[in-house]
């Protein structure tokens, strides 16, 4: 039996990166490094990064896992979302391509979302634009919040509330 | 009743390497014209980015719109002011002339053709002694390597090299030749991966480079990736000294993208691709890029 816990907790301790990640990643006991450049040294550095970024695919010929495919999401009526949390959420995550109301360095890679509240689309239909654009359009830049893992439903769900009350 | 679980946990790994290719996806790449309507929009100078011969420093007009444009009419000539990037060019004759005291050096980095002054335009090329296709960084590496000399792809003193060269070919038209053979082979590879999408965001670098041109994430605008390559290494405060590499290393980890090591395959074909797109521009080194 001690055997046995030993065998499962070695299966376990398997690092998934070990098959997962590429050998020519900047990666380093398993996690994202970012290269540091020292003044008159020969030496390139490596620093851990801010965020590890290595369950992504990365452009290396060796990484051998799959794009997440676009993905329907079936959101459940009531919304019940919070739009103060949205708010917050999408100054982190949306300003960089939608104008926000009251930003002062616009980005527009992406329709702006002031007045949202006008357009009165559904509330499933706006989740699934920020669950998985692909859907609707296959080749569009707008990340797949949802598919890849970037925000839980209820944070999609307060995206929508805050969206919707864009007057 | 350890082995059955060796076993499993080998068969794991090998069935993850046994699969057929993945689902991956591409910006379209065949037969397709850029979307560079931000662009027009913006400063109305794209279509001479694309073609070199039209190439004119006076289409920044007013010195303060040169932003517009991203800095590419602020590169020297027409920026004299004295930045690091002169210091690096500096200390990369330094470090060029002692390891080039018995011309092994220029003649390891020539592969024993022409002089150091056509290096930058020339790579990066086929290296029979390599094997492979090689950008000048990595070739600098590998013969200060001959020499006992650490000087690792992307670190300051290797692109301090890098940028001293390009400085003695200043004005130089950009000329790799990508119709045939290994290179041709590798820039169709760096095409490819130019138009693949990866990381977090499913991005690709052609999402933002040929498809939104001139259009604004929040402060930065982006520009097109005709010409870049004339103006690397270039000097950055918040980097120092910033071999195109390690550009591509920044653009991944901007895009939450996890990125390569310089040198590698990926990043190598890419340079290629992006060099290609430079063909006919002049070199015009030490570049300042903003932050
Ligand atoms: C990389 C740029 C980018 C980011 C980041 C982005 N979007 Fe978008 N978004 C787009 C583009 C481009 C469109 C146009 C439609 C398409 O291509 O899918 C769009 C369309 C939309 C639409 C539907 C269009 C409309 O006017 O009704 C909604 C809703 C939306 N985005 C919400 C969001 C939210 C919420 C976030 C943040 C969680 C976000 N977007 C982040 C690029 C982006
Ligand atoms: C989210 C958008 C985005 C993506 C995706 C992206 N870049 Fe960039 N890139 C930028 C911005 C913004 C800049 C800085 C402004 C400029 O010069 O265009 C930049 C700068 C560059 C430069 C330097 C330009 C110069 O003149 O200094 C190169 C080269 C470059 N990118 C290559 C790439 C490559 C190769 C990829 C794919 C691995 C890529 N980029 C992906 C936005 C992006």
């Amino acid at each position: 039996m001690r055997l046995l816990l030993a065998g499962l907790a070695l299966l376990l301790a398997t690092p998934v990166w070990c098959a997962d990640i590429p050998s020519d990643a900047g990666v380093d006991g398993g996690k994202t490094m970012a290269p540091q450049i020292v003044v008159n040294s020969g030496r390139l550095e490596w620093a851990p990064h801010k965020r590890d970024l290595t369950r992504w695919l990365t452009l290396s010929y060796q990484d051998r896992r799959a794009t997440p495919e676009p993905t329907r999401f079936d959101m459940k009526l009531p919304l019940a979302g919070d739009k103060a949390r949205g708010k917050t959420l999408a100054w982190e995550w949306c300003i960089a391509c939608h104008t926000l109301p009251g930003d002062e360095w616009p980005g527009n890679v992406g329709s702006p979302m002031v007045h949202y509240k006008q357009y009165k689309h559904a509330d499933p239909l706006i989740f699934q634009q920020i669950f998985d654009a692909r859907v609707f359009n296959p080749n569009t830049v707008m990340p797949a919040f949802g598919t890849f893992g970037l925000l839980a439903e209820q944070e999609i769900r307060d995206l929508v509330a805050y969206l919707q009350s864009i007057e | 009743m350890k082995t059955p679980f060796f076993l499993l946990a080998g068969f794991l790994t090998a069935s993850a390497l046994a699969q057929d290719i993945p689902y991956r996806e591409y910006e379209p790449f065949e037969r397709y014209e850029p979307i560079v309507s931000g662009d027009l929009m913006l400063s109305g100078t794209y279509q001479h980015w694309k073609d070199p011969a039209n190439l004119d420093f006076r289409m920044a007009g007013n010195p303060d719109e040169n932003w517009k444009l991203n800095w590419k009419f602020m590169d020297p000539p027409f920026n004299q002011t004295v930045h690091g990037g002169h210091f690096a060019v500096d200390r990369g004759e330094r470090l060029f002339k002692q390891l080039d005291v018995y011309g092994t050096f220029a003649s390891c980095l020539s592969d024993r053709s022409g002089s150091p002054r056509n290096l930058r335009a020339g790579y990066p090329r086929w290296r029979a002694d390599l094997g492979r296709v090689a950008g000048l960084e990595e070739v600098i590496e590998h013969c200060g390597a001959k020499q006992g000399r650490v000087l690792q792809n992307g670190s300051y003193d290797n692109s301090a090299i890098s940028i001293y060269l390009a400085s003695i070919g200043n004005g130089q038209p950009i000329n790799i030749d990508v119709t045939a053979g290994p290179m041709k082979a590798s820039f169709e590879r760096g095409r490819r991966l130019f138009h693949a999408k990866a990381g977090a965001f499913n991005f690709s670098c052609a999402s933002c480079h040929t498809h939104n041109i001139g259009k604004r994430l929040r402060g930065n605008v982006i520009t097109t990736i005709y010409g870049d390559v004339a103006h690397y290494p270039v000097y950055r405060t918040q980097y120092m000294l910033q071999s195109l590499q390690l550009r591509f290393a920044e653009c991944n980890l901007d895009t939450r993208t996890q990125p390569l090591r310089p040198g590698s395959q990926p990043y190598t074909d890419l340079e290629v691709f992006v060099t290609a797109l430079t063909n006919g521009y002049p070199i015009s080194v030490p570049a300042e890029r903003d932050w």
